[in-house]
């Protein structure tokens, strides 16, 4: 997806190699020859029972790993044979308290909405989907354009299916039979006063729809494997993109097909109703989602396919880099525009700034500017400084947008000698710097605006979404900061240096909650008059600045890594300090860094659970408190919380998938 | 040997031309260890100067101080006219025009060999990316892989690696080019590629000062060769006098060890 860059393409020239030789019939190079699968017998003896020692442990171990002696009870290591249900096993007893009768659903069922965005308007609900749909779009487009989605093999998807059926039978088999009511629902007791259970086979019978799954799936999978050779297994592949998309087309189907039933509010009275199938304000903007997906992908790959995916593919990042912002401020918040200040202030000030800026930036680009193009540069960061000074002081009043827009042009200044030369590169930074004028004084309208979204508390967004919210823009901001601390704490200036190492040791040094709660509470008591943060800009801030230190570090040992040969050679043929470390160092510390970059953006995704404890109110909280609360459904606390585990699980096990695939494109660990 | 052995010992003609490189009492210390003592040498224009010598003679520390990648700390460097000091503009000065080849070939593996050679002809000489690229093929068929250009160095040999090298350091037009041991990281098969390579570079004119072991092309292509031992320069002279009538007796020793 995003970020791919000349990373990708440099394992894709390796794979090009590979595949040109492949196509050659291995002329080029001898490859050893595919050695086929062993049959099971082999393999069993060959990996499990190689050696005494090896063949001990397996005797042992495999009963604990088999889920059977998981689910079976694990009295003795041998408990399969004891006995089916009296007591079970780790894995056995969470699956049947996930999944017992007991468990009612109908709190987390009538509540969904709530977790996912918290106390969001239902009339403005639409802003949501269209929130989600830019989201949906740009994925899809990621996809059609950097396209790398590989390919599985049939023996893959074979092996999958029949352990997806055997699974699934085995959990029907561990879960206990259920327990016999009467005719007004009151449990029958036993002489002992224990539930009578219906009888084993009963209770087989009554699961009849999860053994026709299962079923179908082990079906699917053998036929699949004995049909096909084990060399045909091998080689026959079919695109992954067609699985996961029609994976995902049987979902959004099953919510036309399926009775799961319509739970929902309407007018603070819940909504109860098994046995139908979901609401249409469900059914149709999910079905919206999935055909939105296709569309923009069969574009993305059309894009591509035209050969203009050089040009497509940064507007994408520029894209996904923005999402955030806009979905939030623009989309989510609702702003109110007074068109009139519109037309009378931003307006003319962003023509101002446009023409003005422009016409600086295309002398700081002329190859006759020399020296005093660096002195402009210089005396513009001062100017820019001395009216945040002012502001700061109160001496005369400023816009806040003016002050900002005067940082961005001394910013672009300050870069401009880099971009010295012909009258096409001098274009491109002029276009590049108009663009960010554009969206940081479109934004900044924006946030100042205020919103008609109204709910209870002052924030609007909440559930799931303020958790998605927190993490991206935390990654989003600490990445950069994170990474100046590293070049600050690896500086030959001392000062750098020493003003990098105290901030990281500090903030390595306390922990998260105690940061989130100083810039919950405390933080407006030390901004100066007039400033003040919102609860969650606050948070999110204490969440930048922890994460930047430890990004700093990981970013710190990518440095190092770098060969001294590289700096050497960087100077050699003439780069700058700052030329060296953008164009030669970073690019191959950062791709060092991957692995622990990508196991700080899953922490900060669990992190954000903290959020709860500070007074956000995030899905954990909704979970644990706001929905135990519901007059209807008091006390039911435990089913929600066991879809927020499975939730954050799903994500935090999607994000490490994804690092492991960018290790492979990049192909580290092949070095 | 004083500035005045150094240049007696080479043709009229030779005398005849500018200074390129200056080094007067040169003197380098790392700690307490001086690694070079008192280095005195002149190389002219055009010139091709061979510095041989055993390990840790201080051949590669004399190079690598003349654009410092390492900083003397006693005596003079002057490089085409401009004086070696700490002061940043004269560093930029002296690397612009002096082009450095490694033995490990430092190029810079996530860039094509083609971004590789424009990177700083672009970025530094601010180039219009047409005419760097345009330079850049010139370059690449000059030292006779023009079809890699848009492959990755990893996927390179090591001879083609270093004559992308080469072709990276010629791309800043420098005036003189360092060579450190360009081809002790080579197979056989490989030395002679880029050994012919720079043979062409010194028949084209470049000043070259080759740091190697490699006595052939020594006596084949060198003007004059400096023959380095503990820091110190030991003996300086053309190819016939160095291998054929040495006058300082540890120069007949290495001679005899090598040959």
């Amino acid at each position: 997806m995003a970020g791919g860059g000349e990373f990708g393409a440099y394992a894709d020239a390796a794979r090009d190699l590979a595949a040109i030789n492949r196509e050659a019939g291995g002329a080029l190079t001898e490859l050893p020859p595919e050695e086929p699968s062993l049959p099971p017998g082999r393999w069993i003896k060959e990996n499990l029972f190689s050696s005494r020692s090896n063949g001990i442990l397996t005797v042992l171990l495999l009963p604990y790993v088999l889920p059977l002696a998981w689910i079976l009870p694990s009295a003795n290591p041998f408990g399969f044979i004891a006995g089916l249900y009296p007591d079970r096993g780790i894995l056995g007893s969470v699956l049947n308290f996930i999944f017992s009768e007991n468990r009612d659903w109908d709190g987390v069922r009538v509540n969904l909405r709530l977790m996912f965005t918290q106390a969001y308007p239902e009339s403005q609900y639409v802003r949501v989907w269209v929130a989600l749909g830019l989201l949906v779009a740009l994925a899809g487009l990621s996809a059609g354009l950097w396209a790398q989605w590989g390919s599985l093999s049939m023996k893959k998807l074979s092996m999958w299916a029949m352990s997806a059926g055997g699974f699934i039978a085995l959990g029907v088999l561990s879960r206990q039979p259920s327990v016999l009511r009467d005719g007004e629902g009151t449990t029958l007791l036993d002489a002992n006063s224990e539930p009578l259970r219906e009888s084993f086979v009963d209770a087989m019978a009554d699961r009849w729809v999860w053994w026709a799954i299962a079923a179908v799936l082990v079906t699917i999978g053998s036929t699949l494997w004995f049909s096909l050779g084990d060399q045909r297994r091998r080689n026959t592949f079919v695109a992954a993109i067609a699985v996961v998309y029609s994976g995902l087309g049987l979902l959004v189907a099953s919510l036309w097909i399926v009775n799961y039933g319509h739970y929902g509010f309407s007018d603070g009275e819940f909504i109860i109703q098994p046995g139908r199938t979901v609401a249409m304000s469900t059914k149709l903007p999910w079905t919206v989602m999935w055909l939105l997906l296709g569309a923009t992908y069969v574009v993305g790959r059309a894009v591509k396919a035209a050969g203009r995916a050089g040009v497509a593919r940064p507007m994408v990042n520029v894209g996904w880099l923005l999402s955030p912002f806009i979905t939030f401020w623009v989309i989510l918040r609702d702003p109110a525009l007074d068109y009139g200040y519109v037309t009378r202030v931003d307006i003319p000030m962003f023509v101002a700034f446009a023409v003005a800026g422009g016409l600086v930036m295309w002398a700081l680009t002329s190859p006759t500017i020399g020296e005093t193009g660096r002195i402009i540069a210089v005396a513009l960061l001062l100017f820019a400084l001395f009216h945040w000074l002012a502001g700061a002081l109160g001496w005369y009043p400023m816009l806040q947008k003016a002050r900002l827009s005067f940082l961005l042009v001394a910013g672009f200044a300050l870069v401009a000698p880099n971009f010295i030369g012909e009258a096409s590169k001098r274009v491109r930074f002029v276009v590049g710097y108009l663009v960010t004028l554009g969206v940081v004084q479109y934004m900044i309208t924006m946030i100042n605006a205020p919103s008609t979204v109204h709910t209870p508390s002052n924030e609007f967004l909440g559930g799931f979404s303020v958790t998605v919210f927190v993490a991206v823009m935390t990654m989003l901001l600490s990445f950069p900061i994170g990474v100046l601390l590293a070049l600050a704490r690896t500086s030959t200036l001392p000062i750098f240096r020493l003003l990098a190492t105290t901030y990281i040791e500090v903030v390595r040094g306390v922990p998260l909650i105690t940061v989130l709660f100083f810039f919950s509470v405390m933080i407006n008591l030390f901004l100066p008059g007039g400033m003040s943060l919102s609860e969650l800009a606050a948070v999110t801030t204490g969440f930048v600045l922890f994460s930047a230190a430890y990004l700093a570090e990981n970013v710190r040992g990518g440095l190092q890594s770098v060969r001294r040969g590289q700096f050497e050679a960087a100077d050699a043929v003439g780069l700058t300090t700052a030329q060296r470390t953008s164009f030669i160092v970073l690019p191959q510390a950062l791709r060092v860094s991957i692995p622990p970059l990508v196991g700080q953006v899953i922490a900060t995704f669990k992190e954000t659970s903290l959020l709860a404890i500070v007074g956000v109110f995030d899905f954990l909280r909704i979970a644990n408190s706001v929905i135990p609360a519901q007059r209807e459904f008091l006390g039911h606390k435990r089913e929600g919380l066991i879809l927020v585990s499975a939730i954050y699980w799903i994500f935090a096990f999607a994000l490490s998938k994804y690092s492991q695939r960018i290790e492979r494109r990049l192909g580290l660990g092949d070095q | 040997m004083s500035i005045s052995d150094a240049t007696t010992a080479v043709s009229a003609e030779l005398a005849a031309r500018d200074d390129m490189i200056v080094c007067r009492g040169v003197d380098k210390w790392y700690g307490d260890f001086q690694a070079l003592k008192g280095v005195t040498a002149t190389v002219k224009e055009q010139e091709v100067v061979v510095v041989l010598g055993p390990s840790g003679s201080g051949k590669s520390t004399w190079i690598r101080c003349i654009n410092r990648l390492e900083a003397h700390q006693g005596g003079q460097i002057i490089v085409d006219g401009v004086e070696l000091t700490n002061d940043l503009r004269n560093i930029e000065t002296i690397r612009s025009e002096v082009g450095m080849v490694f033995q490990q070939f430092n190029l810079f593996p996530h860039l094509t060999v083609q971004d590789n050679i424009t990177l700083a002809p672009i970025w530094v000489r601010k180039k219009p990316k047409a005419e760097a690229d345009e330079q850049a093929r010139a370059l690449l068929e000059r030292v006779g892989i023009p079809e890699q250009a848009e492959k990755f160095p990893g996927q390179l040999s090591g001879g083609q690696q270093q004559r992308v090298a080469i072709a990276r350091a010629l791309a800043m037009e420098p005036r003189v080019m360092l060579f450190d041991e360009p081809t002790s990281a080579l197979d056989p098969e490989m030395i002679k590629e880029v050994l012919d390579v720079m043979k062409e570079l010194a028949q084209s004119g470049m000043t070259m000062i080759v740091v190697t072991h490699e006595m052939g092309f020594a006596r084949e292509v060198a003007d004059r060769i400096i023959f380095m031992e503990s820091g110190e320069i030991v003996e300086v002279g053309t190819p016939e006098h160095f291998f054929t009538n040495p006058t300082e007796d540890r120069t007949k020793l290495f001679l005899s060890q090598i040959l």
